[in-house]
């Protein structure tokens, strides 16, 4: 009996997280109808129009080609008056209270109605708003994802360029270091020649030098005195007509 | 006039066909079912909102265990407001004066919570009936009286509830018969009556919906206690 109760608990606590536990398969027993999807037809945005609150528009459509603009309201009037005169409906102390309860109602949907409307259209459209989003981030991460792939590939076009360039790069090392080392080679040798050479001078210095001190030596030695004497004698007498000759040369 | 005043307490019958059986079907008729699609209606909306908001400030103190009540607190709720609501229209009858109905409803729901609360950890069940911090002279004393008013309980839910929308429409009852036969006669003195009626109109709504919402919170409560 309160099982339409406890379905509206249930489906409304269905969507309410960490409180709705185990309540969803319970009312699964309780579907009358089999589930049908398609085609559904699109459902009206707004719910039947009524005047006054509680009349729907219809009776007014109904009634309008016999009765014309005013024929509703002479049927309710009639009607309202039929049943006070001829006492179907008696006037008591309930009629008072009902006039009360009837205006507090009235009133409250007349002040609160339009705001409670928006809550509910407010809370409709969070929703809505939520599943948007979603959806929205879901598209822009996905277009973002096709940019980037399509940089990607782009990227692959120039790797190319980037093996020619880094292939290049390895050569020039590889280049250079042996040129270093060839160069490096050829200083070690040039050192060693260097050394060998400067000791072939050293030694042929150290001959030449000591062949002059044995030359001089020896020469010192074997001039006697008599010879000494002479060869002064000589140059002493070269040296007189040396310079009787260049007293004739400056006389002249 | 006293027999008049509580006619309408009586429970209707028809050709010795329980009627209150038909009252007790009228909120579950009220309510729209949820729809299969995604967005619903207004209605359907606010429903959705109102139970929702409800179940989680009342189940918010309850530790995990006894979120498994959620579905009868929510249902017992708004059962109790719209059978409070709708008895205040005219001529209607509210089931909920009926002491039967109320005790029908605290009675096993209480039980339920203190047989839980016994069953899962007794001395914690048992440690209510002491308070801390009670002089050691008071202690025997104290656990008769704890004892006691946990025994009163069942019928202190009944009976609130009971009371409270009895004589809320008692009173609706002798106004509005005060302000009718007074309407021809001495109208001024009619008319503070009708404003009398008025507020008075405006009171029951709000105590039929603190009713149900306090008689829900006690069970909660009690619910707290023992799980």
């Amino acid at each position: 009996m309160m099982s339409r109760l406890v379905i509206l608990s249930a489906n409304s606590l269905k969507g309410s997280g960490p409180f709705g536990a185990g309540l969803v398969h319970a009312s699964r027993s309780l579907h009358t109808s089999s589930q049908s999807r398609a085609p559904v037809p699109p459902l009206p945005e707004t719910g039947g129009k009524v005047r006054h609150g509680i009349f729907p528009e219809e009776i007014f459509q109904l009634l309008y080609p016999k009765t014309g603009v005013t024929g509703p309201y002479m049927l309710g009037t009639g009607l309202i008056t039929y049943l006070l005169s001829k006492e179907l409906y008696v006037i008591n102390n309930e009629t008072l209270s009902a006039i009360c309860i009837f205006s507090v109602i009235i009133y409250g949907v007349k002040k609160f109605g339009p705001s409670v409307a928006a809550f509910a259209d407010k809370l409709n459209e969070e929703k809505l708003a939520k599943a948007q989003e979603v959806k929205d981030l879901a598209m822009s991460g996905l277009t973002q994802a096709i940019e980037n792939e399509k940089k990607e590939q782009w990227r692959v076009e120039g790797r190319a360029m980037l093996f020619d360039a880094k292939r290049n790069n390895v050569a020039m090392l590889l280049e250079t270091n042996y040129r270093e080392r060839l160069h490096m080679v050829t200083n070690e040798i040039k050192r060693r020649l260097d050394y060998q050479i400067a000791l072939q001078h050293l030694n042929r210095r150290l001959e030449q030098e000591h062949m002059i001190n044995w030359v001089e030596k020896s020469v010192i030695g074997s001039i006697t005195p008599q010879q000494e004497k002479e060869s002064i004698a000589k140059c002493i007498a070269d040296l007189k007509m040396l310079a009787k000759n260049t007293q004739a040369k400056a006389t002249v | 006039m006293t027999m008049n005043l509580f006619n309408q307490f009586l429970s209707p019958t028809f050709l010795g066909l329980p009627l209150i059986a038909i009252a007790l079907m009228a909120p579950c008729l009220l309510y729209p079912s949820p729809a299969p699609w995604w967005q619903s209606n207004r209605w359907t909306t606010l429903q959705n909102w109102f139970i929702g908001s409800f179940i989680k400030q009342i189940l918010s103190p309850i530790n995990t265990k006894g979120h498994s009540w959620a579905l009868l607190l929510a249902t017992l709720m708004v059962f109790l407001i719209t059978l409070n609501t709708l008895g205040l229209l005219p001529y209607t009858f509210t089931p909920t004066t009926q002491l039967s109905l109320n005790m029908a409803f605290a009675v096993p729901l209480w039980l339920a919570t203190v047989i839980m609360g016994f069953r899962n950890s007794p001395t914690h069940a048992l440690g209510h009936l002491l308070p801390e911090g009670t002089p050691t002279p008071l202690v025997p004393i104290l656990i008769i009286i704890e004892s006691i008013s946990l025994l009163i309980r069942p019928l202190a839910l009944g009976v609130r509830l009971t009371a409270n929308l009895t004589a809320g429409h008692l009173l609706i009852q002798l106004v509005s018969s005060a302000a009718f036969s007074l309407l021809l006669s001495q109208t001024t003195a009619a008319s503070l009556a009708v404003g009398l009626l008025l507020l008075l109109t405006i009171l029951e709504v709000a105590v039929a919906m603190i009713q149900a919402y306090v008689f829900v919170l006690l069970l909660s409560l009690y619910l707290q206690e023992n799980v």
